[in-house]
């Protein structure tokens, strides 16, 4: 699956409707950025479509969802617990396996922080956590990528780092992001969201910047 | 005022407490109370750290049976925390943390005998049943989060592993090396009914007057209490635990023969026992409520409410003496002091040289139940009270102590107290053991005289009441939105 | 390190194992708690000693700390022999198909409880139980007691034709006869009942204040302790050693160990000699 097509996407919330219904049709290689005011929707599309594509997703959510106490490399080794044995990931979690190790390190090397594989995540700052979680998702290498303002807490050239790399490694993805700039460069089909509903969804090269104004 | 649920509440409890004092035997019966008082602390001051060979050896099995308990309660408890969603387990759990630490040990005596088993699995038991219950309760709290985001597929073990048993860890952690302390203490009583641990020796000495042997074993029990973060570090506790088991004492064989006869003919009841069948079951039993358990019971509720109302009024007395607003430094070390010794000595210890000095009555009893719990609740208030900030032109002395502090910690000192309601009374039928009229005394009259299907009648009752009184209290903390961390 | 240590405890542990096997054929006693430990201690040290000398055998006495606790010890065969009181050795041999006494002291053929009293009583030596003990406070020995509990609350109700309960203002067991003893002279109990024989032997070492505490009326004489030995016994530990056991009882004459008990001599006795125990037990409801 490198695609979907998904309708009637609806949520409440507190009886409010939230999002929907709406329709949402992606191709593979579809680079869809999400765009719209905060409280738009964006995050709620995010995880409704990772439910209905059954996980079968690179996920980078909002809260990021480490788990505090294991350091960078489990955190990041957790893209792929469905891939080995209860018995390997078990021994993983005491004593990690060479071939893995290298694996984790090279991506962290990728997102510029290696020094900090065995560091536990709590220790680490708002921006390593996101890198953390971005590693997780690439780690999981799943054909679509999920992900939901992934460089809010990075500073400009890491933040353009990471989308360089999140454009490279995901063929087909859906990224929230609020910052309109990064959406136009990296990705190739802008969907505005707009009180729940698509209000624009036209490719990158059709738009200029002053259309996407006019959702905020 | 009035208006207030928490403050009716404590007014409800605090009437029914006085009451209960008009129906209780409260009574100083020992001729010169204070004379033994004051021989007691001299024992004390002057401990005789030599009187007997076994005393070490004493304080060795007091810390191997404990290490052993709660290792093996831990991973019960663990385990049964795993399953804990499922009714029939919290009702198991329920009960076998229901019946305390004496009366699994009274039970076990009667077929294992001296055994280590038994010393074992009289703090295994309802450690089990404590552990899933807040094993369950951390687990619960974590992060849902990492685990929705797990790849579909990964296994049920894997997640566990991954996403819950990291984020609680500090949590379990804290909460298991925390047990490991209640367990001395458990351990440390189970000598009073014949195991090798420091009560055999303590009640020995006790019984004998010799105060400054049992002064002594007093003084190396608090040392041993107050250097835990010395002595159980990570890294040795996989000797501990592997080393434990082997400094148990050898004890006697187990007869297994002996198991069955207690589970097929001692507590059967005497009437199905002698084939009188239903019949004679119902009389017997009515009997059985009539004589012991309804006086047991009555006992043990009149106690156990003027018990929790004491170790109310003597948490609010004893918090200021660790809290940061009032005195200076020397007070407060005295009063840290104090409080350590109060929360260390188990009540039944507490309890049992009361009753030496004061003759018997409930009065020991509530004294030693409110000392030791006030102890406990006063030191988690005090710390507490030392996190608030008041303003600088904040009032000063009571006013201060009346307008500033309790209004501020009155609802988690509630929480707490509720939260011990339940163990108050676990130690109060307990206590009947030694010579009070609750549950406990009863049972042990059972026992004494070899009718274990009594005995066993008795002890179900108790859980019974123990498990009432859980869920009344968890109605009241959830009616007035209390919240509280576990305490044992 | 670590590792070296955890050897070591398991060398050691295993070495325990084999010597609680190795000893398994231990000859094991134990008695009624029924005064202070460390006198029971050593009283049962020194017989512990003489019959691993009689009998060749290794010999070991344990304290347990309530009279039930010795009976269930005595039925769960985690001991072979017991020094018991009257009620216990009837409780423990009912208890054990085939048990049997075969010892008591010269003085349990005709045992004696003395009720005693504080001197803030006023109460003086009678013929019989006082009236005047209604509404004091009472304290008996141990719950499982024959001259703390049974013996008393036989002639407490034949006097008084009521429960101890109803007829002193509070009733209690202190565990023993030293405890009795000291509770009632230190006038925490009024009133009391105990063992003559530990009475007279405190008195002979002068161990009781006569000023505070006095003697105010003694039973009439009762069978009491007694040598009970398991029925399994012979088959275990040979062909004839009950025989030898209760011989080397007999034949006990070190004045110091007798003194202790404090018993003049051993002689023998049966289980019907208890006859009037069990009858008594059963009908003030004690055993069934």
């Amino acid at each position: 699956m490198a695609g979907f097509d998904l309708s009637g996407l609806t949520a409440s919330f507190g009886g409010e409707r939230v999002i929907g219904p709406l329709t949402l049709k992606v191709k593979e290689g579809d680079q869809v950025a999400l765009v719209g005011k905060s409280g738009a929707g964006k995050s709620t599309l995010i995880r409704l479509i990772h439910q209905r594509v059954d996980g079968q997703s690179s996920l980078v959510p909002q809260d990021l969802g480490l788990v505090n106490a294991l350091p960078v490399f489990h955190n990041v080794f957790m893209g792929q617990l469905d891939k080995h044995s209860t018995w390997y990931n078990t021994v993983t979690l005491v004593r990690p396996f060479k071939q893995d190790r290298k694996q984790v390190l090279e991506l962290l090397d990728a997102l510029r922080m290696s020094e900090k594989l065995w560091i536990p995540t709590a220790s680490l700052s708002g921006g390593q956590r996101q890198r953390v979680a971005i590693a997780r998702a690439l780690y999981r290498n799943a054909p679509v990528l999920l992900a939901d303002e992934p460089i809010s807490a990075l500073d400009g050239p890491m933040a353009h780092h990471v989308m360089q790399l999140l454009r490279d490694r995901f063929k087909t993805s859906v990224i929230a992001l609020h910052d309109v700039e990064m959406a136009m460069k990296y990705c190739n089909r802008i969907v505005g969201i707009q009180n729940g509903q698509v209000a624009l969804d036209e490719p990158t090269d059709q738009l200029a910047a002053a259309d996407i104004m006019s959702l905020y | 005022m009035l208006s207030y649920p928490t403050v009716r509440t404590s007014l409800i409890f605090l009437a029914i407490a006085l009451v209960g004092l008009l129906f209780a035997d409260i009574a100083i019966t020992a001729n010169n109370p204070w004379r033994d008082l004051g021989n007691f602390f001299l024992g004390v001051l002057t401990p005789n750290f030599f009187s007997s060979e076994g005393l070490l050896t004493a304080l060795l099995r007091t810390v191997a049976f404990a290490f052993v308990g709660v290792t093996v309660g831990g991973i019960c408890g663990f385990l049964l925390a795993l399953v804990y969603r499922f009714l029939p387990v919290r009702i198991f759990c329920a009960f076998i943390r229901a019946i305390h630490e004496l009366f699994w040990a009274l039970i076990f005596l009667q077929f294992f005998g001296f055994h280590p088993l038994t010393g074992v699995l009289a703090i295994a038991i309802p450690y089990s049943g404590i552990f899933a219950k807040v094993y369950s309760e951390i687990l619960e709290e974590a992060d849902p989060e990492p685990g929705r985001l797990l790849p579909p597929g990964t296994g049920t073990i894997t997640a566990f592993l991954y996403t819950k048993i990291p984020d609680c860890w500090i949590q379990l952690r804290t909460y298991t090396a925390y047990r490991l302390e209640c367990g001395l203490r458990s351990s440390a009583i189970l000598g009073f009914v014949g195991l090798p641990t420091l009560g055999f020796y303590l009640e020995t000495s006790f019984s004998q007057g010799m105060y400054s042997d049992a002064g002594a074993m007093l003084i190396l029990f608090y040392v041993l209490i107050a250097t835990i973060p010395l002595w159980v570090k990570p890294k040795l506790l996989p000797v501990y635990i592997l080393g434990a088991p082997f400094f148990l004492g050898d004890g006697f064989p187990i007869v297994w023969g002996n198991v069955e006869r207690f589970f097929t003919q001692d507590i059967v009841p005497s009437p199905l026992r002698d084939g009188e069948g239903l019949a004679g079951l119902i009389p017997w039993l009515n009997e059985l409520m009539v004589e012991q358990a309804l006086p047991g019971i009555w006992n043990t509720v009149i106690l156990t409410q003027i018990a929790l109302v004491a170790t109310g009024i003597l948490t609010l007395l004893a918090f200021p003496l660790i809290s940061n607003h009032f005195g200076g430094p020397i007070r407060r070390t005295s009063g840290h002091v104090f409080l350590v010794i109060a929360r260390s000595t188990p009540e039944y210890i507490l309890a049992y040289i009361l009753l030496q000095l004061w003759g018997p009555s409930m009065l020991p009893a509530v004294v030693a139940l409110a000392l030791h719990n006030g102890g406990i609740i006063g030191h988690l208030i005090g710390r507490q009270t030392n996190t608030i900030r008041l303003r600088s032109d904040a009032p000063q002395g009571f006013n201060r102590y009346s307008w500033e502090l309790v209004p501020r910690v009155y609802r988690s000192f509630l929480a707490f107290l509720f939260y011990r309601w339940e163990i108050i009374m676990r130690e109060t039928a307990i206590l009947g053991i030694l010579g009070i009229y609750t549950l406990g005394f009863y049972v042990d009259s059972a026992i004494q005289s070899i009718r274990f299907d009594q005995a066993m009648v008795l002890i179900l009752i108790t859980a019974m009441l123990n498990i009432g009184v859980d869920i009344l209290g968890r109605y009241i903390r959830r009616k007035l939105a209390l919240q509280t961390m576990p305490t044992c | 390190m670590t590792h070296n240590l955890i050897r070591k405890l398991l060398i050691i542990g295993l070495c325990s194992l084999f010597a609680a096997t190795a000893s398994a054929q231990t000859f094991i006693f134990t008695a009624i708690p029924d005064e202070d430990e460390t006198k029971l201690v050593e009283r049962f040290r020194g017989i512990a000693d003489y019959l691993s000398e009689e009998l060749d055998a290794d010999v070991k006495y344990i304290p347990v700390k309530s009279y039930a606790a010795a009976v269930s010890a005595f039925r769960n065969n985690q001991v072979q022999l017991a020094w018991f009181g009257g009620l216990s050795g009837v409780q423990a041999r009912s208890l054990v198909p085939g048990s049997q006494a075969i010892a008591q002291g010269t003085e349990d053929q005709a045992f004696y409880v003395y009720f005693i009293a504080h001197e803030s009583t006023g109460l003086d030596r009678a013929d019989s139980l006082p009236q005047e003990v209604r509404g004091k406070t009472f304290t008996f020995g141990s719950k499982g007691s024959t001259s703390g509990r049974l013996i008393p609350e036989y002639h407490i109700r034949e006097t008084f034709g009521e429960a101890p309960e109803d007829v002193f203002s509070r009733v209690g067991y202190s565990g023993n006869h030293t405890r009795t003893l000291r509770l009632v002279e230190s006038g925490t109990y009024e009133v009391g009942a105990m063992n003559f024989a530990v009475w007279e032997k405190e008195l002979e070492n002068e161990n009781i204040d006569t000023d505070a505490v006095k003697v105010i009326w003694k039973t009439p004489g009762f069978p009491n302790y007694q040598w009970s030995i398991r029925g399994d016994v012979d088959e275990n530990y040979g062909e004839g050693f009950t025989d030898r056991v209760r011989e080397a009882l007999l034949s006990l004459d070190d004045p110091e160990l007798l003194e202790s008990f404090p018993r003049s001599a051993f002689i023998p006795a049966s289980n019907d000699d208890y006859e009037p125990i069990r009858k008594v037990a059963k009908e003030i409801g004690i055993i069934d």
